[in-house]
């Protein structure tokens, strides 16, 4: 029986790297929304602001929906 | 006949277990969308309870082996399963009483291995399968999980910084509820499965089913109902110490460290190193308070990794006592019952001296046993409030006066 380095290796690198996109994705996003619709209030335009916003969110949103693939077996 | 009260007995205490398994895991998955308010705490064992039976029913594949590599797979009897199961009650119910996070998974091998080495001694045990499977994942997933919401967490205040608190906590708290339900399903995914795999050996070993088959739909039925109702009664001693006892969780930060929670669960249950869900996401706590530059209770840190280190032999000494009882019959069985009740009641007398539940879980971080509970703040006692109102009745000057 020998401990398996590399499985344990991939394992911290991916869990790292995913934890990181997903908060950069939702605190982004959080954000570009947010300053879109302080700029709205103040009266300019945010569209392409909010847009990218809710793009980001929505890539976030796919992680989960990507998270959830994993963990039901019936999906794969 | 004396097998089949063996066999009913140890569905039934396999079912306890699963409860247990329940409550003591509810808050790995609840406590930080709770200390942040992102879920009220009804709101949150509920979903999360639903969640972890709906993951029960979906995991189709049984617990292959629930030797776990630890002993030879021939050496599982009833007895064995009914001592070991015994043992990692007592131990979950123990660790829950203060208010400790505890792997339930290691609590259940302990006590199995206990069991085993007395039935069949110490050799039997595959020592270096304890160290890889058991003492390493407890260092590796709380650095793991840690490293990766320390950073998260540190990116979500720096992106964040310039944004309104009312426009970021809205998105934060969405975050938050979302990952903490992908951990409750992924619970019951796999926790929900170990009891099925108990009681379908047991099953298959007194020859009520044919080798080979899945588990029956009552008994997937039955432990998803047992683990929801476990989650739904909330563990609510663990949940405060993990969402208040360890460090202050805010909204960005319990966000990033749900985020780590459940990556670091889904890359080792699907990448090949097996982390506990306990130890994950105590270690994403922990860690977002790091990346935070928050203050961490190291001293409630400490303990924690004791009693997770103290878990496999705490549970294994239960479980080797209880062998000595189960293998005599129908009387051993019946001792060993009473005193399993006898021990819950003595556990949940105790637990009444200071009562958490949903109300109180966030009014303070300690979780105390013995002690009279101090709420933080007078004010926020809730005991205060009735006598308080009387308080503010004017009184006539006049009396005061005279």
């Amino acid at each position: 029986m020998r401990i398996d380095w590399a499985a344990l290796g991939i394992v911290a690198v991916v869990s790292i790297a995913t934890s990181v996109i997903f908060t950069i994705l939702l605190a982004a996003g959080i954000r570009l929304v947010s300053v879109a619709k302080i700029k709205s209030n103040e009266g300019g335009s945010g569209t392409a602001t909010i847009s990218l916003g809710y793009v980001l969110l929505g890539i976030a949103a796919l992680l989960v929906l990507f998270g959830i693939y994993l963990i039901v077996p019936q999906f794969h | 006949m004396t097998e089949l009260f063996v066999v009913i007995t140890v569905i039934v205490v396999a079912l306890i277990f699963d409860f247990t398994n329940g409550f003591h895991d509810s808050a790995n998955a609840m406590a930080g969308p709770i200390a942040t308010g992102a879920l009220k705490p009804r709101v949150a064992v509920i979903l999360a309870a639903l969640l972890n039976l709906i993951g029960a029913c979906l995991s189709t594949e049984v617990a292959k082996t629930i030797s776990g590599g630890f002993f030879d797979d021939s050496l599982i009897t009833a007895p064995i399963i009914l001592a070991g199961l015994l043992g990692a009650i007592i131990w979950n119910l123990l660790t829950w009483l203060v208010g400790l996070p505890s792997s339930s998974s290691h609590a259940l091998f302990g006590g199995l291995i206990g069991a085993v080495i007395v039935g069949a001694g110490l050799s039997s045990v595959h020592g270096w399968v304890i160290v890889s499977k058991v003492l390493l994942p407890a260092i590796v997933a709380p650095l793991v999980a840690g490293i990766a919401a320390a950073w998260a967490t540190r990116l979500a205040y720096q992106i964040t910084r310039k944004t309104p608190s009312v426009h970021s906590n809205t998105g934060f708290k969405y975050g938050q509820a979302f990952t903490a339900s992908m951990v409750a399903l992924a619970h019951g995914t796999s926790d929900g499965q170990k009891t099925m795999g108990v009681i379908t050996l047991v099953l298959i070993a007194a020859n009520l089913q044919p080798s080979g088959t899945g588990p029956q739909l009552w008994v997937i039925i039955a432990a998803g109902v047992a683990i929801g109702l476990g989650t739904y009664s909330g563990g609510w001693r663990i949940m405060r110490t993990m969402g208040k006892g360890i460090v202050e969780i805010e909204t960005p930060q319990g966000a990033a460290s749900g985020a780590a929670t459940s990556a670091t669960i889904l890359a080792s249950a699907h990448l090949g190193f097996g982390l506990s869900t306990t130890h994950v996401s105590t270690g994403s706590i922990l860690g977002s308070g790091v990346g935070r530059g928050a203050q961490v209770r190291w001293s409630v840190a400490r303990r924690m990794v004791f009693a997770w280190f103290l878990t496999l032999p705490g549970a294994g000494l239960v479980g080797g006592l209880a062998a000595l009882l189960s293998d005599q019959g129908i009387s051993g069985v019946v001792v060993l019952l009473v005193l399993l009740a006898v021990a819950c009641s003595i556990i949940y007398f105790f637990s009444r001296r200071n009562k958490i539940n949903h109300a109180n879980v966030t009014d303070s971080h300690e979780v105390l046993v013995l002690a009279a509970a101090t709420p933080a703040s007078y004010d926020d006692d809730p005991r205060l409030e009735a006598p308080q109102k009387p308080k503010k009745i004017k009184r006539p000057k006049a009396k005061s006066a005279a």
